[in-house]
């Protein structure tokens, strides 16, 4: 390899690791990188020292929801507690929203829901819980996408060593209620995708909670009879 | 939250992360997010579109952060690579309507910001590419820098300079191997 064959092979590492080769040239280039470890390294050290650039840029705070999506789409919940809280949970919340939920049961006498059919979501909404315990630990993050109705839980290990069945809910705004999901895994992420009424009524929901339920029993649809034992409120992306 | 991270131990974190220590990848979140953001929202000029492509950037730290070899790079260089090119490879896909922000004025945003080591600290060699990029013919400089900021191909260089593609591509490739001259003195 001559001298001028060697820098311009440097030079080529640059010119792909500053980004500026349209992209037939860029392929090429990745390619080269991919099968030739001494032109990858080229382009490591060229990124090294591009890198550097950086510097330059003031740091900007992400809004505080990206790292609860960031967390829903690794399938990771944040655990920071180690201690399991399914196991020291009492039975019975004096927490707010259970006081509240009791309120809804007595006001709402009729056993099947009243359920008003909300205006179809026209855009993609993506909104995000961190149902939270009384203690303030993470149980569970919740990840709403209303145009397609999809639902993504990804429980935090909080959940483990529980045999009752947590249960999903939907706080309605203006003291209308709650709305059951349905079971949900507490050990796993999951996914769901919500069908009819039920994609409009997560869109105006205005908070989420978990309940916990005998096995084998399914509460009526507008009131839980286990404990509400997590809650978060919905939060716009 | 804005703990203070020195190589080794950001280097610590992402190999934990890549054996799927949570703990470990809130912490790389934690010293690193907002100087990835910067970058982000410097390529792509818009907070939502930012922080769409910041979810991907960490997805990938998640996924690969096993992969990350502190020989072969320093952390905080693997970070920025993985945030600046993310950010192209979107500006490049979706017809991001771009407003283009002079160099010298971001400059004097960067200038005026905290400074990035308040929440990493950066490459021992910081400060050393500033002075080699400047002893490069002024034009020179102006277009690496520009090429680096704001992502732009030498065919949009080119246009912006009103200068043929092919002096372009002679003015950054002779600058390049200047600038790793000046680098490894």
């Amino acid at each position: 390899m001559t001298a001028s064959d060697h820098d311009d092979r440097i030079a080529r590492a640059g010119e792909y690791a500053l980004r500026v080769l349209d992209p037939a040239e860029e392929a090429e280039a990745r390619a080269e990188a991919a099968r030739d470890p001494a032109f990858g390294a080229e382009v490591d050290r060229w990124n090294s020292r591009l890198s550097q650039l950086a510097d330059g840029i003031a740091p900007v705070e992400p809004s505080p929801g990206l790292w609860p999506r960031i967390l829903a789409v690794t399938g990771v919940a944040a655990n920071d507690n180690a201690v399991r809280f399914w196991r020291r949970w009492a039975i019975g919340s004096t927490g707010l929203l259970a006081a509240s939920l009791v309120a809804v049961v007595v006001m709402v006498s009729r056993p099947e829901p009243v359920i008003t059919t909300p205006p179809a979501p026209t855009a993609s909404l993506t909104r995000v819980a961190t149902l939270k315990l009384d203690n303030g630990a993470a149980a569970m993050t919740l990840v709403y996408d209303s145009a397609t109705g999809e639902l993504y839980l990804a429980p935090t290990s909080e959940m483990e060593g529980d045999t009752r069945i947590p249960h999903l809910w939907l706080v309605m705004p203006d003291n209308a209620g709650v709305q059951l999901v349905g079971a949900i895994d507490g050990h796993d992420t999951s996914r769901h995708n919500l069908q009819g009424v039920m994609v409009g009524q997560a869109t105006q929901a205005i908070a989420v909670a978990v309940s916990m339920e005998q096995p084998g029993h399914t509460p009526h649809a507008d009131h839980p009879d286990g404990p509400v034992v997590a809650q978060g409120e919905f939060q716009p992306l | 939250m804005t703990a203070v991270f020195d190589r080794d131990a950001l280097s610590e974190a992402l190999g934990q992360t890549g054996q799927g220590d949570r703990a470990a990848f809130r912490r790389v979140y934690e010293a690193t997010s907002a100087k990835l953001m910067g970058v982000c929202l410097r390529i792509l000029s818009d907070r939502q579109l930012a922080e769409d492509v910041m979810q991907d950037i960490y997805l990938t730290v998640w996924n690969k952060a096993a992969s990350f070899d502190p020989a072969r790079a320093s952390p905080i260089t693997w970070l920025v690579t993985i945030a600046r090119n993310r950010s192209i490879d979107r500006l490049r896909a979706g017809g991001v309507a771009r407003n283009s922000v002079p160099v010298d004025a971001a400059y004097d945003l960067a200038d005026d910001g905290p400074s990035a080591l308040e929440q990493v600290q950066l490459a021992d060699e910081a400060g050393r590419l500033g002075v080699c990029l400047d002893e490069l013919d002024e034009k020179v400089s102006r277009v690496i820098r520009t090429a680096f900021f704001e992502g732009v191909t030498y065919e949009v260089l080119a246009q912006r300079e009103e200068t043929p593609l092919g002096t372009m591509k002679s003015w950054i490739r002779r600058g390049l191997l200047k600038l790793r001259s000046c680098l490894e003195q």
